[in-house]
Formats: structure tokens, C-alpha cells, sequence
């Protein structure tokens, strides 16, 4: 192997961190404020995905642009994530966190199965041009959609970070996360928080499963529930709850998936994201980065 | 001979089911209803006994098709039988230990993503390593121990009646463990670990044996289930048979292991009678009188019509029997509300 070869890994490995990390920082934002982890996350990823299929194929009549049609998308996702929350998780939130993640597994199963029993299980793709990478540097060669992946990738990082440390809500939410009480106390709409947070996190998690789509297209409904696992290694190694962690955990899966794959064998992608999680836990099981967000 | 037919067969192949889930229930019961667990990787260790008893009672390869494993025992049936179901024990509990020692220390958020997720990982094993598990093809040839010599149907009768016998053993052996002191540990644990080690007690041991415990109830299933049906097929282990255990423990009620029995034998009902929806349509539709008949296809109609549409209900129902019982029986049909409450009280993974 060549260095060339193994910039090209870096690359690579830096390309679907972008994807995990996207999908990891919405699942910790949640966790931050509702103390439970998720299992129907992945759905949103999954629905996103298909959402994106169906706006820009014409099934609901109208054929939208691609990206217009992921960004309709993603708001939409964004709304389920409230109504899911409102319907499943809000009436039992004082019951502790394990009938909530229990209830989650349910809700990943319902979410999941419609999709499936709708539209079978058949790989779908999204309507992108096979593109020609181009050389950058004399160093790396990416097509443009990767490129895009890793701009809308970091633009998202970037727009959490406004977020959550330059406006009210933002605050709001890092508030609610530290102690919901006391947050209450200090006159702040914990619940209204709460389902705003639901907002942002499901519409990352349709984000990731656009750009999932983009780069590892065709996918099939049970996409977004396999890539969870991906998506849990980068969080839990990141320390749950703690956005920029997040972001860390998911360069760092996104690269030990792809050195693993090029160097050892491209049988075991996603064990090597698990023996990176459980090497790091058992050393320090709160995580690469400590500290609350 | 056909003394099975119709609903006699369908009756007997459900309850064979039945029994190996009742055994897979009681298995996780001891993790997550005793001893508060969340293990959500509880189809690797029944994967793991069911590749067990395929390996060491398998015929060699070259008699049998699409074969390319390089590790058989072939051990002859009469006692061959129950080593390959030892077989399967150990390594179901094996596998328990290996992932136990990995992750029985975490807090339970943790603990239940790092079971998720070695399950898969020791998925991803199965389907790889071809030379021990011929892959996806599965290993196709696993002997059904006394069927040359009971003849199909009295065979399947039998094997019904040793695997109730096993489930009421194991159930027998779990009620007995979990009265003894070390049942009393686990269930001080489970309501509080900290005051169990005050005590002198050493919680991850203890946890670790539960584990352990579990993952070989779990095994055995395996290798009942692998000499049942005849064959091991990666596609048979799916998460979705984890959740399927979680959904008739929860049903049957957490901690109580007549709730796991009785939770097995309603979901794999549930499960199993699905298939005679289509059977049902027909019958209503022609039994219906005539100006009615245009009812059933008119509501059937709008329904996508792709072969996935009904097991993809059926697992839609699992996923709402998690959502309602979580909601509004917690202690499931037979569990005791106070055993259970204590489960929800669980702090976060940090």
C-alpha cells in the first residue's frame, strides 16, 4: 500500500465520520435532554432516506430536486421526531429510564415495519449521476457528492455549535440537560425544550440518512436500524450526552471502519467500530471526552 | 400414515416452537427480570448453541450439498444427542462470558448497546467465517435424533414431548436457583448494587454468573432448536428474535418465570397464527352472502400488496405489545408490580 492509498483511507474515513457524526450528535442532543438512549433513532435516518426517494421520485406527485427534496425531508423527520416523542415517550417520562428505552425498541419495531410492509423490501436508490472523482492537491480524489457529503457534514457540526452556545434555545437546551429542576425552576418551558430538542435531533438523523443514501446508495428499510450500531459506537465513545464528543467518536469510528476494511478485511466494517467502543470503555467507560456540553 | 395433518401438525410444530422460546424467556429472565441486565444481544448465545449442536453432529461435508465447513464431529445420535445439547450449553455460556467480561460492569445504557452490538458483531462472524459455519448457506444436514427409526410423525411428537420436558426442567432448575441465597443476591443487585457490595458481596461476580446462567439456557434453546428443524441458517438470528424474547417476557411479566412460559406460548401464538390470515380472507369472503361481497376487497384494496406486508404487520404488533404493556402494565400479565418497579428506577448510563 501505497501513501498514496493511505491518504486515500483518511479520506474516506473522514467522508462517513461526517455521515456518523451528523447522526451521533442528534442522537446525544436527545439523550442530553430526555436520559434515555433511543433505539427508534435509527428510523429517522431510515425515513429520511426514503422521504428524500419518494419527494424527489414523484410518489406524492410532485418531483422536487434532490436537495430540495432532502430538505423537505428533513423537516418532516424533524416533525415526526415531536410527534413520536409526544405520543410514545412524554406520558411515561417520569417512569426511569429503562421503560423508556424499552418502549423505544417498540417504537423502532412500528416505525421500521409500516415502512417495510409499505414498501416491501426491495433496495431503493436515490436518483444521483455516477460522478468521476476528481484529484485535489495531487494528493486525494473525491467526487463532487463526496465532497458535498463532507461540506454538509461539517456545516451541520457548525450549526449545532451556534446553536447550542449562541442562542436562547441553545441555552435552553444545555439548561435542561445539566438539571431539568433546576432549569424548570428558573422559569424555563422544560417541555417545550424537550420537544424542540426531539426536532433537531430526528432532522440530524434524517441528515445522516440523506447523506448515507448519497454515498452508499441502494438502501433498504432496515438501513437505518443496522447503521445505529455505528452510530451508538460514535456516541458512546464520545461520552453520551455530550455533543462535541460526539463529533470526535464519529472521525474516529468513521476512520478505524475504513483503515480496518482496507487493511484487514471488509468482512467485519462494523466490528471494527465495536472493538474500538469496547477497548475504549473498558478503559475509561465514560467516554473519549469528559465534561458537560 | 398421516396422523399429523391439518391442524394436529400445525398444533404440535407451534408448541416445539413454544417450548424453545419459553427456554429462551427463561434465559433472559434470569438477566434482565432477577438480575436487571438489559441484555440486548440474547440471540447470539442461542446462535451460539444452535452452531454448537450443528458442529459437532454434523455429517462430514462432502455428503452433503452446497457444503464447504472444515470442522465436523459427526457424533452418531443415541449419545450423541445429549453431548451436542451440552455442546450447546457451554457455548452459549461461553459466549456469555467472553461478552460478560466485556461489558457486565457498564451502566445499563451502556451494557444494553455493547450486547446490541457484539450480538451483531458475532452475526457478522457467522455469515463470514464459512469454513465453521458454511456462511449463509447454513449447515443443512443436522441430525433429528430417533426420526429413522420413529417414522415423521411420531417423531414429532416425541421431540414435542422432550422439549416440554426441558422447558419444565429448566424452569424447576431457574425457580430453585432464584430462591436459593444466590437468587437473593442478584434480585439485592438489581434493587440496589451498592448496598449488595456494602454488604461483602461482589456484584460483577455475581452479575457474571447471571450472565453466564442465562447464556446457557440460552445455548441449550440453540441446540434444541438446531436438532428440531434440522438445519442452522444465519438468517434464523436476528436481532428481531431478541426483541421477540424481550416482548414474551414483558408480556408474561419480568421476574416471574410462569409469566415467561405463559409470555412465550402467547407471542409465538400470536406469532404462528398470523400465517392463516390469508386462509381466514378466503374463507370470510366465501362464506359472506352475495351483495356483501364487495366489502373485503374494497378494505383490502388501498393495502400495498407486497409479500413483506404481513410479516411486517406482524412485527408492527410486537412493536406496540412493547409500547402498551411498558405503559400500562409494567408488571406484565403474572409479574409482581413491586419486583418490577424496582427495574425502572435504574439511573442513566453515567
Amino acid at each position: 500500500m501505497s501513501f498514496h492509498d493511505f491518504l486515500q483511507v483518511i479520506v474516506f474515513g473522514l467522508i462517513e465520520g461526517s455521515v456518523i457524526a451528523v447522526g451521533a450528535v442528534g442522537l446525544t442532543l436527545s439523550y442530553g435532554v430526555t436520559r434515555f438512549i433511543n433505539f427508534a433513532y435509527g428510523e429517522f435516518l431510515t425515513y429520511g432516506a426514503y422521504l428524500t426517494l419518494f419527494l424527489a421520485g414523484g410518489l406524492f406527485g410532485l418531483s422536487l430536486p434532490l436537495p430540495a427534496a432532502a430538505v423537505v425531508a428533513i423537516a418532516v423527520v424533524g416533525g415526526l421526531g415531536v410527534a413520536v416523542s409526544r405520543t410514545f415517550f412524554e406520558p411515561i417520562t417520569d417512569r426511569g429510564a429503562l421503560p423508556l428505552l424499552i418502549t423505544s425498541i417498540g417504537v423502532s419495531f412500528v416505525l421500521r415495519n409500516l415502512l417495510q410492509g409499505w414498501v416491501g423490501v426491495d433496495a431503493r436508490q436515490l436518483p444521483i449521476p455516477l460522478l468521476r472523482r476528481q484529484e485535489y492537491f495531487g494528493l486525494v480524489e473525491l467526487t463532487d457528492l463526496e465532497l458535498g457529503v463532507v461540506v454538509a457534514g461539517v456545516a451541520t457540526m457548525a450549526a449545532i455549535h451556534l446553536l447550542l452556545q449562541h442562542t436562547m434555545l441553545g441555552k435552553r437546551m444545555r439548561a435542561t440537560s445539566g438539571n431539568r429542576s433546576l432549569a424548570e425552576v428558573a422559569g424555563i418551558d422544560t417541555t417545550n425544550v424537550v420537544r424542540q430538542t426531539w426536532f433537531v435531533s430526528a432532522a440530524a438523523g434524517a441528515l445522516s440518512g440523506v447523506l448515507y443514501a448519497v454515498l452508499f446508495s441502494p438502501f433498504r428499510p432496515g438501513v437505518g436500524f443496522e447503521y445505529l450500531i455505528v452510530v451508538f459506537a460514535a456516541t458512546l465513545l464520545g461520552g453520551i450526552g455530550r455533543p462535541y464528543g460526539a463529533m470526535l467518536g464519529a472521525f474516529a469510528i468513521g476512520l478505524a471502519m475504513n483503515f480496518g476494511s482496507t487493511y484487514l478485511s471488509a468482512n467485519y466494517t462494523r466490528a471494527y467500530a465495536f472493538l474500538i467502543l469496547v477497548a475504549v470503555l473498558l478503559v475509561k467507560p465514560e467516554g473519549i471526552r469528559g465534561g458537560e456540553f | 400414515m398421516a396422523l399429523l395433518t391439518g391442524w394436529a401438525a400445525f398444533l404440535v410444530g407451534f408448541a416445539t416452537i413454544a417450548a424453545i422460546y419459553g427456554l429462551l424467556t427463561l434465559g433472559l429472565n434470569v438477566h434482565y427480570g432477577y438480575t436487571g441486565l438489559l441484555n440486548f444481544g440474547h440471540v447470539a448465545f442461542f446462535a451460539a448453541g444452535a452452531y454448537a449442536a450443528a458442529i459437532v453432529t454434523m455429517p462430514p461435508p462432502a455428503t452433503v450439498t452446497n457444503a464447504s465447513y472444515v470442522v465436523w464431529f459427526n457424533l452418531p445420535m443415541p449419545w450423541g444427542f445429549p453431548v451436542s445439547l451440552a455442546a450447546a450449553a457451554l457455548a452459549g455460556g461461553a459466549l456469555a462470558l467472553l461478552i460478560g467480561l466485556t461489558s457486565v460492569r457498564l451502566g445499563t445504557h451502556y451494557l444494553a448497546i455493547a450486547t446490541f452490538a457484539l450480538a451483531g458483531v458475532f452475526g457478522d462472524v457467522l455469515v463470514n467465517e464459512a469454513w465453521l459455519t458454511n456462511g449463509s448457506f447454513g449447515m443443512n444436514g443436522v441430525p433429528k435424533p430417533g426420526r429413522a427409526a420413529l417414522g415423521a410423525d411420531v417423531w414429532q411428537l416425541a421431540y414435542l414431548a422432550f422439549a416440554l420436558a426441558s422447558l419444565a426442567a429448566v424452569y424447576l432448575l431457574v425457580e430453585r436457583v432464584m430462591n436459593a441465597p444466590f437468587g437473593r443476591l442478584l434480585k439485592g443487585i438489581r434493587e440496589s448494587e451498592a448496598a449488595a457490595e456494602m454488604l461483602g458481596k461482589n456484584a460483577t461476580v455475581a452479575k457474571l454468573k447471571s450472565f453466564v446462567i442465562g447464556g446457557m439456557i440460552a445455548g441449550f434453546a440453540g441446540g434444541v432448536y438446531a436438532h428440531y428443524l434440522g438445519s442452522v441458517v444465519t438468517a434464523q438470528f436476528l436481532p428481531a428474535v431478541t426483541f421477540t424474547v424481550y416482548a414474551a417476557m414483558l408480556l408474561g411479566g419480568a421476574a416471574s418465570n410462569t409469566g415467561a412460559v405463559v409470555g412465550a406460548f402467547t407471542v409465538v401464538a400470536f406469532r404462528e397464527s398470523t400465517r392463516f390470515i390469508t386462509t381466514a380472507y378466503d374463507w370470510v369472503q366465501a362464506t359472506l352472502p352475495e351483495p356483501l361481497t364487495g366489502v373485503l376487497p374494497a378494505l383490502v384494496g388501498p393495502l400495498p400488496n407486497n409479500p413483506s406486508f404481513i410479516p411486517s404487520m406482524r412485527l408492527v404488533a410486537v412493536g406496540l405489545l412493547f409500547v402498551l404493556v411498558i405503559r400500562y402494565r409494567p408488571e406484565g400479565l403474572l409479574g409482581n408490580p413491586a419486583e418490577v418497579d424496582a427495574l425502572g428506577d435504574e439511573g442513566g448510563g453515567e
